[in-house]
C-alpha cells in the first residue's frame, strides 16, 4: 500500500441552509454530511450503505462538487478537488463520473443517445468527430448495447437499457473513478443482477475505482472491497467488506443486517426492529446520534459523542462496541457475538414488557 | 439489434441472475429485454407532440385558419385592391400592388404620369399596348371606388345603402369604402399584433424567468420583484397614456407596450420550470461532464421548459389580438389609413343599422381569438408529459 489512494476525503461537511421568511434569512442548516473521512485506493470499491436521508447521496455529489461542501477536503489523485476551479475543475471532472439512481431522470428526454454521449467529449474537446463516434460505439458495446442506439431517444429504451446508457455516458470519458449512486435500486431484480455484473466486469477490465452507494446490503457485499455504514450524516462503522459482514459491531449495522432476508438458515439472523424514525438532520440528537433508537443506549450514549474505536482496521463509533471490544481483547468476532447477544436480550425484554402491559 | 454478451471471465464476483437457477433459458448474460428495434423509427419530443396534436381535429382546423390568415395578409393586395398585381406599361413590367405594403414600393413612373391611384382607365389611355393582371376584387381598402373607375361599374354606395351585395361582399362603410377590402388588408395587423407583442413578451419572459430560476439568490429576488411590479401595471391604461404623449402613435407602439407588459406570466412559468429542472439528474450529469451554466441552460433546461411556456404564449397572442381590437374600437388603435378589424367595429358605433359593420369584423376577431385558444389548449395537451404517459 505504498501507492496513495485515488480518492481521499477528510472531515467532509455538507450543510444545506434552511431559509425562511420574506428576506430568506438563514434559520438553520440540514447537516446532510457532518464529518466524514475515508479513502479509496485505486482499483477498489468502497460501498456506502445507510437508510434514505442519511446523506450517502450527498457524499457522492460533494466529491464531484455537484453540491458544494461546507468544510473538509477532498483529494483526487493528489489534487485538491475543493480548491480547483474553472478549466482545472473541468479537467478533473473528466476523470470522475457519476451514474444516478433513476435512469428515467438522468437522461435528457430531448436529446438522442448520441447527443447525450457526445456532450462530454465535445466539452472536453476529445478527438475528431469520427473518433468520437468510435469512442461512443465502444462505450455502448462495453455496456452491452450497440451503436444502433445512438440515433434513438431515451424513452425508447427499457429501464435497464437506460441505465446502461447512463453508464456508457460515464465511461465514454474514460474516467478513473465512478460514483455509483444507487445504480440498481430503480431496476427490476432480474435486471439489477445484470447491471451489477456489468459493473463488476467493467471494473475488472478498466481498472476503475468505485464509490458504490446503495441501501441494499447484498448488492454492496458483492461489489465492495470495503464497506462504510452511514447514519445521519456520519459513518458509524467502516471495515473491509468480509470483516464487516462477518462481525458487525455497531448496533445500527446489526439492525440493518438483520433486515436482509437470507435463504441460508445458518446465516439467518435474529430480526432487530428499531423503534421510531431517523431524527431530522437539521437537529441531530446530542451524544451518539443513534441513541434515541438504539436498544442498548445508556446514559453515556446520550451525552458523549462516541469516538472512533479501531480494531484490525475495523472502525466503529459506539460506546457499547468499544466496551465489548475491550472485554474481548480486541477480537472483533467475539465482540460482535457479544453485542448480538445483548441486542437479542434487549429485544426479548422489550417484547416481554409489551406483552405484560 | 443484437446484444453481445459480456466477456465470460471473472465469474467469481458475479451475482447469479434472478431466475437463472430454475430457468436456464434466461441465462446469466447481459441480454437486455427491451426490443427497441420494434419501433418503426425514432421520434423526438416534437414529432411525438405533433402526432398527438394532430388527433384534435378542431385544433388542426384552427391551425389551418391561422395559416389562411397568414396567406391572406401576404396576398392582400392581390385579393382586394385597385392597383394591378402585374402590368406592362410603356414596354416594362411593374407590380404597383406592392404600394399597398409600402407607399414607396409603388413604381414612380405612375406618379410621374399622374395616374393618381386610378389605374384601369389611365393604363388604357396612356399606353394602348399595356396589359394588367388585376386583384380578385376591384375594391380599395382606404377609399370608395368611384363610378366608372372600372369601366361600366357604378360607384360604391355609402351610408345605410351599403349593405352586402355582389360588388361589395361585406358591404361598405359610412364613406363607401368596401368592408371586405378593409378586412383583408387589416389581417396583417391582426396577425402582427399577436406575433410581435408575444415575441417581445416571450423573449423578455423567458430570459427573466430563466435567470431567476437558474441563478437563484439575489438575482431571483430581483427578477421576481420586477415581475410583480410589472404585473401591477394596467396595460390598457398604459397604452392610452403613451398614445396621448407620443406625437405620432403607430400600431408598433401598441405592440411594444403589450409585449413589454405581457411577459409576467411567461416569466413566472419559466422560472418555475427552471427551478424544477435545475435539480434534475440529467442536469447534474451534464455538470459532472463539465458543462457550464450557459450550456446547461440552453441545451438541457430550455428545451425541456419550452413546451409548457409555449402554451401561455399562444393564449397571450389571443388576448393581444383582443386588446388591439378593443383599442381600435375605442378609437385609439391603428391610425388611418391602416384599418384594423377593431376600427371597423368603431365605425359601426354611429349607425347600428349598418349591421354588416358589426357582424363581419366581429366574427373575424371572434374566430381568430378562438383559433389561438384552441391551438393553445391542444398544445397543452400534446406536450403535457403526464397525459403523454397515460395515453401511450
Amino acid at each position: 500500500m505504498s501507492q496513495p489512494p485515488l480518492v481521499a476525503v477528510s472531515d467532509l461537511h455538507t450543510h444545506f441552509p434552511v431559509r425562511k421568511g420574506l428576506l430568506r434569512r438563514r434559520v438553520g442548516s440540514v447537516r446532510a454530511v457532518d464529518g466524514v473521512s475515508f479513502s479509496i485506493p485505486r482499483g477498489t470499491t468502497l460501498g456506502l450503505v445507510g437508510e434514505s436521508g442519511c446523506g450517502k447521496t450527498t457524499v457522492g455529489r460533494s466529491i464531484l462538487r455537484l453540491v458544494e461542501p461546507t468544510a473538509g477536503t477532498v483529494h483526487f489523485a493528489g489534487s485538491d478537488v475543493l480548491a480547483t476551479r474553472g478549466a482545472q475543475l473541468r479537467r478533473l471532472r473528466r476523470r470522475m463520473q457519476i451514474v444516478f439512481q433513476d435512469p428515467y431522470g438522468s437522461l435528457n428526454p430531448r436529446m438522442t443517445v448520441r447527443a447525450i454521449l457526445e456532450e462530454g467529449l465535445v466539452i472536453h474537446r476529445v478527438d475528431t468527430p469520427a473518433g468520437r463516434l468510435e469512442r461512443m460505439r465502444r462505450a455502448l458495446e462495453r455496456t452491452g448495447l450497440t451503436a444502433a442506439a445512438l440515433a434513438r431517444y431515451p424513452h425508447e429504451f427499457s429501464g435497464g437499457q437506460r441505465q446502461r446508457i447512463a453508464i456508457a455516458r460515464a465511461l465514454v470519458l474514460e474516467p478513473e473513478f465512478l460514483v455509483l449512486d444507487e445504480p440498481v435500486s430503480a431496476l427490476d431484480v432480474s435486471i439489477q443482477a445484470q447491471v451489477v455484473n456489468l459493473l463488476a466486469d467493467l471494473r475488472e477490465q478498466g481498472g476503475l475505482t468505485y464509490l458504490f452507494i446503495s441501501h441494499d446490503l447484498s448488492v454492496v457485499e458483492h461489489l465492495s472491497d470495503e464497506v462504510a455504514v452511514m447514519y445521519l450524516g456520519r459513518f458509524v462503522e467502516h471495515a473491509a467488506a468480509a470483516e464487516l459482514y462477518r462481525a458487525p459491531l455497531h448496533p445500527y449495522t446489526l439492525a440493518l443486517f438483520s433486515a436482509v432476508p437470507r435463504i441460508d438458515p445458518a446465516r439467518r439472523r435474529r430480526r432487530i426492529v428499531l423503534a421510531g424514525d431517523v431524527p431530522s438532520p437539521a437537529r441531530p440528537p446530542a451524544g451518539c446520534r443513534f441513541h434515541p433508537r438504539c436498544p442498548l443506549a445508556e446514559s453515556v450514549c446520550r451525552e458523549v459523542d462516541p469516538p472512533a474505536t479501531r480494531a484490525d482496521g475495523h472502525l466503529v463509533h459506539c460506546h457499547m462496541a468499544a466496551r465489548a471490544l475491550d472485554r474481548a481483547g480486541g477480537d472483533t468476532d467475539a465482540a460482535a457475538a457479544a453485542l448480538a447477544e445483548m441486542l437479542a436480550r434487549s429485544q426479548d425484554a422489550t417484547l416481554a414488557a409489551g406483552a405484560g402491559s | 439489434m443484437k446484444r453481445s454478451p459480456p466477456p465470460e471471465k471473472g465469474d467469481s464476483h458475479h451475482v447469479p441472475v434472478a431466475g437463472g437457477d430454475t430457468a436456464p433459458a434466461t441465462g446469466r448474460g447481459l441480454q437486455t429485454n427491451g426490443d427497441c428495434h420494434l419501433f418503426p423509427r425514432s421520434t423526438g419530443f416534437w414529432a411525438e407532440a405533433w402526432r398527438r396534436f394532430r388527433r384534435r381535429k378542431l385544433a388542426l382546423a384552427a391551425v389551418a385558419f391561422i395559416g389562411g390568415l397568414v396567406l391572406t395578409a401576404l396576398l392582400a393586395p392581390a385579393i382586394a385592391g385597385t392597383k394591378p398585381v402585374l402590368c406592362r406599361y410603356k414596354g416594362r413590367i411593374y407590380a404597383p400592388c406592392l404600394g399597398y405594403f409600402r407607399r414607396d414600393l409603388e413604381p414612380a413612373i405612375f406618379t410621374k404620369d399622374r395616374f393618381r391611384g386610378t389605374y384601369p382607365r389611365n393604363l388604357a389611355e396612356k399606353d394602348p399596348e399595356s396589359w394588367a393582371v388585376w386583384p380578385l376584387v376591384f375594391q380599395d381598402p382606404s377609399r370608395s371606388v368611384r363610378a366608372d373607375e372600372w369601366p361600366g361599374e357604378p360607384a360604391n354606395p355609402a351610408r345605410d345603402e351599403g349593405r352586402p351585395s355582389r360588388r361589395n361582399l361585406f358591404g361598405t362603410d359610412q364613406a363607401g369604402v368596401d368592408v371586405f377590402a378593409k378586412m383583408v388588408h387589416g389581417t396583417t395587423i391582426a396577425l402582427l399584433v399577436g406575433f410581435v407583442s408575444m415575441g417581445i413578451a416571450g423573449s423578455i419572459g423567458i430570459v427573466m424567468g430563466a435567470l431567476g430560476g437558474y441563478c437563484g439568490g439575489w438575482v431571483d429576488i430581483l427578477t421576481s420583484r420586477i415581475t410583480e411590479i410589472v404585473m401591477c401595471i394596467p396595460t390598457l391604461v398604459l397604452i392610452l397614456a403613451v398614445i396621448a404623449v407620443i406625437e405620432k402613435p403607430t400600431i408598433w407602439h401598441t405592440m411594444a407596450i403589450i409585449g413589454a407588459t405581457g411577459w409576467t406570466g411567461i416569466a413566472r412559468l419559466t422560472r418555475g420550470e427552471f427551478l424544477r429542472l435545475k435539480g434534475a439528474e440529467f442536469v447534474l450529469a451534464a455538470r459532472a461532464a463539465g458543462a457550464g451554466p450557459v450550456r446547461i441552460m440552453l441545451r438541457h433546461i430550455l428545451p425541456n421548459a419550452l413546451a409548457p411556456v409555449l402554451v401561455p404564449i399562444t393564449f397571450g397572442i389571443a388576448s393581444a389580438v383582443l386588446l388591439e381590437s378593443s383599442l381600435s374600437f375605442l378609437g385609439f388603435g391603428a391610425p388611418p389609413p391602416t384599418a384594423s378589424w377593431g376600427s371597423i367595429l368603431n365605425d359601426a358605433r354611429g349607425n347600428l343599422a349598418m349591421w354588416w359593420l358589426v357582424v363581419f369584423p366581429g366574427a373575424a376577431i371572434f374566430l381568430t381569438v378562438l383559433a389561438y385558444n384552441l391551438i393553445g389548449e391542444a398544445l397543452q395537451e400534446a406536450t403535457d408529459p403526464r397525459l403523454r404517459e397515460a395515453r401511450k
